[in-house]
């Protein structure tokens, strides 16, 4: 990285110079962007197979799951709630300006139901969920990494990925997927009220468009994927947890990295299960 | 959190021990809810006030746009590349089951685009990145002192740390959000293109896109640009709990940004309706 | 008996420990002294392997024990347990949960008589009516008892204490040093002991090691380090700011 030489003679190579220097620093970024992306993937996956080794046979602290449940549920009920009831509103709004042009009104069951249930629902709700309860869960995780709890379970001869990580693991699987079919709901009715106030659609012709147009693979595919999001979230808010580094500061910073992994593991798996499922 | 201070005498494992609980945990947070939006009012009250009247450090607009552009440019790009592959991948394949009949599928998509899902979606997209930065050094300023610390140079720190990242986030979102539009027609002009055989040129129809929708995408992406820094900077704000506190807070602003460009939404939405449309 | 052999340990290319030898007895308290960053605590780590050592031997009642896999290793912490310099108590359970976990995991009684049980070590520490409390409640020196009673419940023949009384008030330091000189005596149980706390060293030891630089500075009972002439020793146990160590 030694200043060009021939800085004092003619332009052209000292440009040469500078852009030489960069296009280095470039591909260094680069590389070290790809060096950390593949260290990550491939620890998520480690953490993935030692999970899985712990169900056959099964190994799973269920006191722990219960009140892994009941706290993660608590959590995000609220919010996702809320969420559901405007998405399915805007979903009618957006229908809307055609359904008045196209005078197509028992459509609107039908779009709003497809786009919710395929797409809109299982999304929203995930991206909620690891906003809340995956976070939550990398900043608890990564304090007891922080403090040596994880240590302190090891020393008591208790296996932590058994006793700490299979029951959140399950339970963030378990709970979204339960919360997507909440959500679902609450965001079909939400969508159903919407059309009865702003287009005069009756509830009952908004529901007959949601299950004569629509058939219950609609509704699989989207637990399907909630199935698969609730997966990413977990493996992610787990890991991220527990490769803390740099005491408070680096569960802070565990936290962001979790969401955001969670959030394009989200976007990635809806794009290729969108095209192998259908 | 503080569930583990307070006192769980002997009434609580009567019913209407039970009962009282539950009144007095629902009175808490619905006061400490009525608290919050009271401090985010004054916050949203303030920051328009100084954008208007405030002090103005000079190039910190500037800077505050290179940083939301740097951070956002490429996950924006990806993310919306493979939605708008995905939107047009759906569309095709539901409307060849019912009509069979391709050539509208490109004017229909250009028009939801620029109306709404370039701005919903690519503000999910921006708060996620963005409002998490913002959140992330606010609060880490909070819980080093720094912001007290202007307080004491008689700065104030909404002028200071929001109204130049609210200015840029304004400006810039609706920058990212349009080139969103333009990421997106092209990869779904390309799929249709490629697997369904839609002719590029029958797919870039703007027969359907008028003033109308104009107004409502540009007013959606001005207004989630405005929401954004906004919610963000006030979970920065109001970050407690040290270090580990600024990864709680940055998720907090995460999934409030995310939630309030849906409260826009919706809003805008309905009311563009009602003005425009009905 | 416990013997280090030849024990080296370097973290990113700092030698930490280099060529440490010690034997500890049975039934004895040892200490392990020495500045701050200077390896004891690293050096416990390795009994129960939390740590593996670069090079040399580790024995634990002639089971030679620095190489064995994760899973091996539970058995050499049922017989070995750790206190830890935070406690480490679990924050989502209650003190009487947490000193239950271990016995619910290895004991496999029901929940129930796992809290009988762990009532009853909660008494040994006179912790008994702090049961239903929270860790995140309680003052440190209180926490620290909670987490003795809690490695007590797997019946150790050796417990490993890092930094017991660092940041206690003297009052608490002085119940938990009973407490180790207790367990010793009445238990019959090997305490090993990483410390600086000078007043804890001479009133409970038997037997002391000082690390510096990687290696066993003196080895010998407290009178032998008070006799000392040795500048690094004296300059420790003096505590005095002037003098070789540094830090």
């Amino acid at each position: 990285m030694s200043v060009g030489v021939s800085a004092a003679s003619s332009p052209a190579p000292v440009h040469r110079h500078v852009a030489a220097r960069a296009t280095e620093r470039f591909v260094r970024r680069v590389g070290r962007g790809i060096i950390s992306v593949s260290q990550q993937t491939g620890g998520i996956l480690v953490l993935l197979f030692k999970i899985l080794r712990r169900f056959f046979p099964p190994d799973i602290d269920y006191f722990e799951l219960k009140r892994n449940l009941y706290k993660m549920g608590n959590r995000s009920l609220f919010i996702v709630v809320l969420t559901s009831v405007f998405v399915g509103a805007i979903m009618v709004v957006q229908a809307s300006a055609y359904v008045q042009q196209f005078s197509a009104y028992a459509f609107v069951g039908w779009g709003a139901g497809f786009v919710i249930l395929r797409e809109l629902g299982p999304i929203l709700i995930a991206l909620m969920f690891s906003g809340r309860v995956g976070a939550n869960n990398t900043a608890e995780l990564g304090t007891m990494v922080v403090t040596e709890q994880i240590d302190g379970l090891r020393a008591l001869a208790i296996d932590p990925i058994s006793y700490l990580i299979v029951p959140r693991f399950l339970a963030m699987i378990l709970m979204l997927f339960a919360l997507t079919v909440y959500g679902d709901i609450v965001a079909l009715l939400g969508a159903a009220g919407f059309g009865q106030l702003m287009l005069g659609i009756e509830v009952r012709v908004f529901f007959h468009g949601v299950t004569t147009l629509l058939g219950p693979w609609d509704l699989w595919i989207g637990l399907i994927k909630s199935a698969v999001f609730g997966l990413i979230i977990a493996l992610s808010s787990c890991y991220y947890g527990l490769v803390v580094r740099g005491g408070a500061p680096g569960v802070g910073r565990a936290v962001n990295s979790s969401v955001v992994a969670s959030a394009v593991g989200i976007f990635v798996s809806d794009y290729f299960l969108t095209f192998l499922i259908d | 959190m503080a569930a583990a201070a307070r006192d769980t005498g002997v009434g609580s494992r009567t019913e209407s021990g039970r009962v009282r609980r539950f009144v007095e945990e629902l009175g808490a947070r619905v006061v400490d809810g009525a608290r919050a939006a009271r401090q985010f009012y004054s916050i949203v009250i303030r920051t328009f006030y100084y954008s208007f009247r405030g002090r103005g450090e000079k190039g910190a607009v500037w800077r505050a746009m290179y940083q939301i552009g740097n951070r956002s440019l490429f996950f924006l790009t990806a993310v919306m590349g493979f939605i708008g592959m995905i939107m047009v991948y759906h569309s095709c394949v539901q409307v060849n089951r019912i009509t069979g009949d391709l050539h509208l599928v490109g004017a229909t998509f250009l028009q939801i685009v620029v109306r709404d899902f370039a701005a919903s979606i690519g503000a999910a997209m921006i708060a996620t990145r963005v409002g998490a930065g913002i959140a992330a050094e606010i609060g880490s300023m909070v819980v080093t002192d720094q912001v007290d610390a202007l307080r004491m140079c008689a700065a104030e720190p909404i002028d200071y740390l929001i109204v130049p990242r609210f200015k840029a986030s304004v400006v810039m979102t609706t920058v990212l959000i349009v080139w969103s539009m333009a990421v997106m027609v092209v990869v779904g002009m390309l799929t249709a293109w490629g697997m369904f055989g839609v002719n590029p040129r029958i797919f870039w129809n703007t027969s359907m896109v008028d003033y109308r929708d104009l107004t409502m995408g540009l007013s959606k992406c001005v207004a989630f640009g405005a929401a954004i820094p906004i919610v963000s900077g006030y979970c920065g704000l109001t970050t407690f709990g040290g270090a580990e506190g600024v990864g709680w807070a940055t998720t907090r602003a995460v999934v409030w940004s995310i939630f309030a460009t849906i409260l826009l939404n919706f809003v805008l939405s309905t009311v563009g309706f009602y003005v425009f449309w009905a | 008996m416990i013997r280090f052999c030849g024990v080296c340990k370097s973290f990113g290319g700092k030698r930490v420990l280099d060529n440490v030898d010690l034997a500890i007895r049975r039934g004895e308290v040892f200490f392990l002294i020495g500045p701050s960053g200077v390896g004891k605590s690293v050096l416990i780590k390795h009994l129960i392997g939390l740590l593996r050592p670069d090079a040399g031997e580790i024995y634990l009642d002639e089971r030679e024990i620095s190489r064995l896999t994760e899973r091996q290793y539970f058995d050499v912490r049922r017989r070995c347990g750790m206190v830890f310099q935070h406690s480490t108590l679990f924050d989502s359970l209650t003190c009487l949960e947490n000193v239950a976990l271990p016995i619910r995991k290895h004991r496999r009684l029901r929940r129930k008589a796992a809290l009988a049980e762990a009532l009853r070590r909660l008494e040994q520490v006179h912790m008994e009516e702090f049961a239903p409390v929270y860790p995140a409640a309680l003052g440190d020196g209180m926490r620290k008892r909670v987490a003795i009673a809690r490695t007590l419940t797997m019946e150790p023949e050796f417990v490993l204490f890092d930094e017991p009384t660092t940041g206690l008030d003297p009052i608490s330091a002085r119940r938990v040093d009973a407490l180790i000189r207790e367990l010793a005596d009445r238990l019959k149980v090997t305490c090993v002991v990483v410390s600086h706390d000078l007043t804890s060293i001479f009133t409970v030891a038997d037997r002391i090691a000082m690390l510096y630089q990687g290696r066993v500075r003196l080895l010998g009972t407290p009178d032998e380090f008070r006799a000392s002439t040795d500048p690094v020793v004296r300059q420790f146990i003096t505590g005095s700011a002037e003098g070789p160590i540094e830090v």
